[in-house]
């Protein structure tokens, strides 16, 4: 062998471990949605959309409370981060655009998306859920919204930073105030980026379960009543999980199923949509 | 983005008053003990469909019901350890029973059905210190002649969380083991020598489930729901028990409730010839001032003592006495809440 | 429209755009100021450096400390770092440089899917899925050819459950490739394709470039993905609370049930019935998020010098 060969050798070997990585990535990936597919599947009827939870014991029970409390309850938290979020990406962009503030605060929003999230459950029950008395979809809400604001805020941002300068010189040779501009031009022209932000961010907080632990609690009635606690998908996949009864592991895994489905479609629209209007991959 | 803003208007407008439209019902919410959970949401099922009142309970360990009562943020909690009753002067609260059960000692280990294997307190006290760690160990074969047990090592279950079924269990350890006393003593969490925490009864029950050669302690309902092998296990008289009705029952005829104690009592080691040695009830708290909530929880209360034994015995838990429910009812009326 | 309504609509934009910015400011002190205040009295009863050196969690006395969720944190973070990262590495090479380009963006996507996958997913796979797995098969393996050598041995004892530090750190690791990966691969990706041509030219194969002009170049921006990644895997919870079996000890075997801070205050934040017992469980939650936040920023650092030394 001479060191050509040996390089060779080295160079084969060296790039079919890489490969071999790279799949054993892909592996688990598909493994794990395989998994819950395959054991989800049986448990999707009926039932589980049009039903409430039944005693333990008996049949036919469903999450119908679930569903529409995990809906109720994003749907708010979105109402809440997204514009909050928006605007504070808009004034970072804008407003601070090259100012330290801006840098800072756009430092300190990377840092906190990747804060563990049941801090902010934590943090949300000392300032909502005790002094107010009790559990609540409310408190559950917020806590998303505190997760949601960073991501939105920093793609918002991003996609902001990405509309050609030119553009807002034309709008202010038009004698349009900031706002306006801001409003009728950048968003406009930012829209498909800006949106991305939203479904990732409503990708990011559909699955967590440890913020709304001791915010929403968890309601075994329906209850459409956001000052009460909320049933959630996740706190109920974790309860059902770790339960005993075997009606409640195939209803875990359908749940399970049913929020995968719904955060890989987000995930990769949001990706979809960034290649088509932007060519680049998503940051955050 | 006009559209969109007014999709979102309409839908938020809609949704907010679909949510006060449920807005009247009575809701009542109680959180505690899992020990009860399945009687108390069979209970609260049956209820909801005469009387429209949902009562949401939600079991999170008894530990907790003390805690979110003292808090306030629930309108009822519930516990297994019942409180004394200066510690219920200091936060201002009531307690009753509602409901007796059994703590059973489940195992898993391949070929050993339920009732077959033999414990007694000793055994099941060095067992949890850790002192004891294989199946085939000299202490659990004098007490099963004749059993093939393997040299396997003991996987021991515990709670994770603040549990009233930990309380009764770590007390019925207590009171029989002085070693058991002096190194972990009783409580709702305990700090364990040995052994891997489930997070409720169900947390508990699922690993035994899972996991071969294990031990755990769970109510007698969890253990009847997942086919759990339970152990026979001898009482203060010296006779091997099998958990069930009647022992249950026997273990709760010796109880003495008083209300002038706000209830307060352990059950363990009853004195029964045919005993089950780890009992106990779970108890109802309410906090004083929450008037308005407190009527309609005992409401629920009074409904169950009339109207839910039946679900109670098919459950496998014991409904009070009559004489009890009376002193309760009594107790209620004392303090203005009935 | 006069020219000061304009005026004031436009500082209004300007004030509320601004409050929301600050927001995130406000929630990263409030969160500080909230935790410290509600886990005050645990800190004077306790301590800084006897509640961090203290393996006491003792519900029952009433006293606690943080060492042996501290512990368990720790061995399940580095622990999955160390499974992770070379896999990760492989992954970011193998779609920089290896693959051919129309496998590229699909599979660098795929990858990242991992990480939308949300935690209690994991979670339930880890308990239903994998630790069976690990308990029947990769455990006792594990077992017969590592358990025997001295030292090594120590983290291989006990009895193979699955539910336990490595089946948390293997589920953790799982969860963290695809952040690793994909700031691996951005980072290789800065590097100018002249200096890598000018290597091919010299005859390098392709390893060789990897291993010499790739790597040393992005060397900063992997470590920060690394941190990074060290920083989430910190934070995770319901991944890890399925299969970590929640028990305070400090233990040499890998194959025992431990607690991590995350999960303890998963499992134990409803149930503290004593005020010593929620602050102490609020005093962990202080030192986490201090910790993840103090990892995150050197994270950020390493990451934001690798952008400006290309700039």
């Amino acid at each position: 062998m001479n060191t050509a060969q040996v390089r060779k050798l080295k160079n084969g070997i060296a790039l079919t471990v890489c490969t071999l990585a790279a799949f054993l990535g892909l592996f688990w990936l598909f493994f794990i949605i395989w998994d819950v597919f395959f054991n989800g599947i049986g448990g999707l009827n009926l039932a589980l959309f049009m039903n409430d939870p039944v005693p333990p014991g008996l049949e036919g029970g469903g999450l119908r409370n679930a569903f529409v409390g995990h809906l109720m309850i994003t749907f708010f938290a979105t109402l809440i981060g997204v514009p909050i979020g928006i605007l504070g990406g808009t004034f970072l962009a804008e407003y601070a655009r090259g100012r330290k503030i801006a840098r800072l605060i756009s430092v300190l929003s990377d840092i906190m998306v990747s804060v563990p999230s049941i801090v902010i459950g934590t943090f949300i029950y000392a300032v909502i859920v005790k002094p107010v008395g009790h559990f609540s979809g409310w408190a559950g809400a917020v806590a998303l919204a505190i997760i949601m604001i960073p991501v939105v805020l920093r793609t918002t941002e991003d996609m902001l930073s990405l509309v050609p300068w030119t553009l807002r010189e034309a709008a202010f040779a038009l004698g349009a105030p900031y706002y306006k501009v801001i409003i009728h031009v950048i968003y406009r022209a930012a829209a498909a980026g800006i949106l991305t932000g939203i479904l990732l961010s409503i990708a990011r907080v559909v699955g967590e379960t440890a913020p709304l632990l001791f915010t929403s609690f968890n309601n075994s009635f329906f209850s459409a009543n956001m000052n009460e606690p909320v049933s959630s998908l996740t706190v109920s996949i974790f309860q059902y999980a770790m339960g005993p009864y075997d009606s409640w592991h195939s209803q875990a895994w359908a749940s399970s199923l049913m929020i995968t489905v719904f955060i890989l479609v987000l995930a990769v629209l949001g990706r979809l949509l960034l290649a088509w209007r932007y060519g680049k991959r998503p940051t955050i | 983005m006009n559209k969109i803003l007014s999709v979102f208007t309409v839908l938020a407008v809609s949704l907010l008053s679909f949510g006060n439209s449920f807005a009247d019902d009575t809701k009542l919410n109680g959180a505690g003990a899992s020990f009860p959970y399945p009687v108390y949401s069979a209970w609260a099922y049956d209820y909801s469909k005469i009387s429209g009142v949902k009562l949401n309970y939600q079991s999170i360990g008894s530990g907790g019901g003390i805690r979110q009562i003292i808090n306030r943020t629930v309108d009822f909690g519930a516990s297994d350890a019942p409180l004394k009753p200066d510690e219920l002067e200091k936060d201002n609260l009531l307690q009753f029973p509602a409901v007796i059960g059994g703590v059973v000692i489940v195992v898993n280990i391949p070929g050993i059905k339920a009732g077959e294997l033999r414990l007694d307190s000793n055994v099941l006290s060095k067992v949890y210190l850790g002192e004891i760690s294989y199946w085939d160990d000299g202490k659990i074969k004098q007490l099963n002649p004749g059993k093939a047990l393997l040299h396997k090592k003991i996987t021991v279950v515990h709670r994770s969380d603040g549990s009233g079924t930990t309380a009764i269990f770590t007390d019925y350890l207590s009171a029989v083991s002085s070693d058991w006393k002096e190194k972990v003593g009783a409580g709702t969490s305990v700090k364990w020598t040995v052994g891997i925490g489930g997070k409720g009864n169900e947390g508990v029950a699922n690993y035994v489930k899972r996991v071969g050669h294990s031990i755990g302690y769970v109510e007698f309902a969890y253990a009847k729901e997942n086919n759990l092998s339970y152990t026979l296990l001898k009482n203060s008289s010296g006779n091997f028990v099998e958990p069930g009705f009647e022992s249950f029952e026997d273990a709760a005829r010796s109880a003495n409730f008083d209300p002038k104690k706000d209830f307060y009592l352990w059950l363990n080691n009853a004195p029964g010839k045919n005993a089950w040695p780890i009992a106990g009830a779970t108890f109802i708290l309410l906090a004083k001032e929450k008037k308005e909530s407190n009527i309609n929880v005992v409401k629920f209360y009074d409904w169950a003592f009339k109207k839910g034994d039946q679900t109670a015995k098919r459950l496998i838990y014991i409904p009070l006495p009559l004489s009890l429910k009376n002193k309760i009812r009594g107790y209620w009326k004392t303090n203005r809440v009935y | 429209m006069t020219r000061s309504k304009k005026n004031f609509v436009d500082i209004f934009f300007l004030s509320i755009s601004a409050i929301a910015s600050l927001s995130v400011l406000l929630l990263i002190i409030g969160i500080l100021y909230v935790l410290i205040s509600e886990s005050s009295p645990a800190i004077e009863k306790f301590g800084v450096w006897r509640f961090i050196s203290s393996t006491d969690w003792n519900p029952v006395k009433g006293s606690f400390g943080a060492a042996t969720t501290l512990f368990g944190t720790a061995i399940t973070t580095v622990l999955s770092i160390l499974i992770a990262v070379p896999v990760a590495i492989g992954i970011a090479i193998f779609v920089t440089e290896i693959a051919p380009s129309f496998l590229k963006g699909p599979i660098g996507a795929a990858i990242e899917l991992l990480a939308a996958i949300p935690s209690i997913i994991y979670g339930m796979w880890g308990l239903f899925t994998l630790a069976p797995i690990m308990s029947n098969y990769i455990e006792p393996a594990l077992q017969k050819s590592f358990g025997r050598l001295p030292f090594v041995g120590m983290l291989f004892e006990g009895t193979p459950m699955g539910i336990d530090l490595l089946t948390a750190s293997v589920i953790l690791s799982i969860m963290i490739i695809p952040f690793t990966a994909s700031i691996s691969r951005d980072a290789f990706n800065l590097t100018p394709t002249v200096t890598k041509e000018s290597a091919y030219a010299l005859g390098a194969t392709k390893w060789e470039v990897v291993k010499n002009v790739v790597i040393p170049y992005s060397k900063l921006g992997v470590f920060g993905g690394i941190v990074l990644s060290l920083g989430r895997a910190l934070g995770e919870t319901m991944a890890v609370a399925f299969v970590l079996g929640n028990n305070h000890q400090i233990t040499a075997s890998l194959f025992d049930a431990a607690a991590t801070i995350t999960v303890t205050l998963a499992n134990e934040f409803t149930e503290a019935d004593s005020d010593i017992y929620l602050s102490s469980l609020f005093y962990l939650a202080l030192i986490l998020f201090v910790m993840s936040f103090v990892v995150l920023a050197i994270a950020k650092f390493f990451i934001l010098k690798t952008e400006k030394g290309i700039k």
